[in-house]
């Protein structure tokens, strides 16, 4: 593959566009960038229409553009889960988000690990925690390099050697910069090109390449009838039901516990504008689905069996499937403009993510257990540093370990951070819930997620649960957190009674 | 009445989202190719329309809500509400 021109005149161009918008963001809505919540939160000040662009942004990554499709791509009406997964988070943000926000903002609460130190005074817990979600984010933000690499690599920049790295690290030395200087401001602002870039993609996507390929009804009918639909199941085993059901409701409950979820909701200005919010954000829900479909179309143009596309295709497997597609059915300079919606969505995630581990790492282990009394500006420039070496650190984990230990570690994390959620929801409504009794259900539950996903050989996160003789294949990340639930609920009567006995024996 | 279950009632408008959990875990309901939509098997069609009526029910339950603090005086007023930079 030669270099495309015109399309990287374009991907540059765009590219160099937001560059000079990260920057100007420092002084979007101006404040002391060196206080915490200004930098790492926007000052909580973002309303409905910007926290709108800020959390689809953040929640529909590279990643899910080029990962979606790719999976219906290659295994068809499964990876269509994303589109029920999407519908029930919604009802979540509603009834969870708007009330922990009250909390974090009257309490001065930055991160999650924030909430449940002060809501169950443990130390213990919100160090797990600040780890879970560093740890769940790290391999997250390396994923946005993948969806960036394969755009990168489909421009046609094909040197050899480490020059082929060369445009993604620039990229990243670009997004570091101006997170270090602009905060959340940077992405927020970003988003909204972003946005605009991808709906447009998108609708010219919908609109030029089904007339290209025959129209809708030629596309369905090239998928594999095995593909279609999913497998109805037969004797003993639920099948694809529950694995399909339980995905979609397990990705759900996850997905706000993510810290760059967490950062995108305590940004907004009131618990109304999350409100709001849960009933717009269905519009990006809809694109997920429209995009996901681009998976079909993919097998409808027949991209790979193309021998143009044959080396991107050996390099990044079905991934490929969607910078094929757009080879394949758009002129080259909306080759471009469709790149740069994916590379620019990339990057305002990745800035969003990085921001939520700095502000993890410094309040609670740097602020916690090392310096507990330095100062807010000493806090707020240690954020910007941590931001600094969290993004080097992705960049080095995709291009020295391979690609596939990063998938792996993002399915893992997906388990690791349901095993947040019951702190946080009983902390919405008690303080009184025994803290060693959450930290033991949080334990048993990743140990129990981490052991199924373990059993699949860390390439599937359905485990095949067995009940009575019936076998229920389902997301691991949801048997994992009931467990959770149990463990916290019939161990808390046993450390409140402890507590009780030591109390009278001291007394 | 007493003021906890005055307010328990103030939330009523949620149990409505009890609706999109039960027609998207209920995969059965769906998993089938006809009737098809302008080409696009029922399985397809039916879930996007989904994401139309999940929004319907958030932007619902939201109005509801708004509308019962609003009339309830008795019920102390959403300080957040009316503020200007809510929008932006």
């Amino acid at each position: 593959m030669t270099l495309d021109v015109t399309a990287t005149a374009v991907f540059v161009g765009l590219f160099l566009f937001i560059t000079w918008l990260g920057f100007v963001a420092a002084r979007w809505r101006k404040a002391d960038l060196n206080l915490l919540h200004e930098w790492g939160l926007g000052g909580r000040r973002f309303g409905t229409v910007v926290t709108w662009f800020l959390l689809g942004g953040d929640l529909y990554t590279a990643y899910t553009f080029i990962a979606v499709p790719a999976l219906v791509f290659g295994k068809g009406a499964v990876g269509f889960f994303a589109v029920p997964y999407t519908i029930l988070i919604y009802p979540i943000l509603y009834m969870i988000f708007p009330r922990l926000w009250e909390i974090a903002r009257a309490r001065g609460h930055v991160t999650a690990a924030d909430f449940v130190r002060d809501r169950f005074d443990s130390r213990l817990l919100a160090l797990a925690f600040a780890l879970t979600g560093i740890v769940a984010t790290m391999p997250y933000i390396a994923l946005q390099l993948v969806g960036m690499e394969v755009v990168i690599s489909a421009l046609g920049f094909h040197f050899g050697g480490w020059t082929t790295h060369l445009p993604l690290i620039i990229a990243f030395i670009i997004l570091a910069a101006f997170t270090y200087t602009s905060g959340l401001r940077a992405p927020a602002l970003i988003a909204i090109v972003k946005d605009a870039l991808i709906f447009v993609t998108v609708f010219a996507a919908l609109v030029i390449i089904p007339a290209e390929l025959g129209g809708y009804g030629k596309i369905f009918a090239s998928v594999p009838k095995e593909k279609l639909i999913l497998t109805p199941p037969s004797g003993e085993s639920l099948g694809s039901y529950s694995a399909y059901a339980t995905l979609a409701l397990g990705s759900a409950f996850a997905l706000f516990l993510y810290p760059h979820a967490m950062t995108g909701i305590l940004s907004s200005s009131s618990g109304n504008v999350i409100r709001r919010n849960a009933a717009f954000l269905a519009a990006y829900s809809l694109i997920l689905g429209l995009i996901a479909l681009l998976g079909y179309m993919a097998i409808a143009a027949g991209v790979d069996k193309d021998p143009a596309y044959q080396t991107g295709f050996a390099e990044h497997g079905p991934n490929f499937a969607v910078p094929a597609l757009f080879l394949a059915s758009f002129p080259s300079w909306f080759v471009g403009v469709g790149f740069a919606a994916i590379a620019i969505g990339a990057l305002v995630p990745a800035a969003i993510m990085s921001i939520a581990c700095a502000n993890l790492f410094t309040r609670n282990l740097y602020k916690e257990f090392f310096r507990p009394h330095c100062s807010e500006a000493d806090e707020a420039q240690m954020a910007k540093i941590v931001s600094l070496v969290v993004k080097i650190g992705a960049v080095v984990f995709i291009l020295a370990i391979p690609q596939s230990y990063a998938i792996q570690l993002q399915l893992l994390g997906g388990i690791w951070i349901i095993q947040l959620l019951p702190p946080i929801l009983l902390g919405l409504y008690t303080r009184r819930f025994n803290s060693m009794a959450l930290l033991m259900g949080w334990a048993v539950g990743t140990g129990v997620g981490t052991y199924m996903a373990a059993t699949q050989s860390f390439t599937s996160s359905v485990y095949p649960l067995e009940v009575l003789g019936v076998t229920l294949p389902g997301y691991a990340a949801l048997y994992s957190v009931v467990i959770n639930f149990l463990v916290a609920f019939l161990v808390a009567p046993v450390f409140d009674w402890m507590r009780r006995t030591r109390a009278s024996a001291a007394r | 009445m007493s003021k906890r279950s005055a307010k328990l009632l103030r939330y009523w408008p949620r149990l409505l989202f009890l609706i999109p959990f039960v027609a998207m875990l209920w995969v059965p309901s769906y998993n089938r190719v006809a009737p098809e939509l302008a080409g696009i098997p029922f399985f397809y069609w039916y879930q996007l329309a989904w994401v139309l009526i999940g929004a319907a029910i958030a932007i619902a339950v939201y109005a509801i809500e708004t509308r019962i603090t609003h009339t309830a005086r008795q019920v102390d007023l959403d300080p957040e509400s009316g503020g200007t930079g809510d929008i932006l």
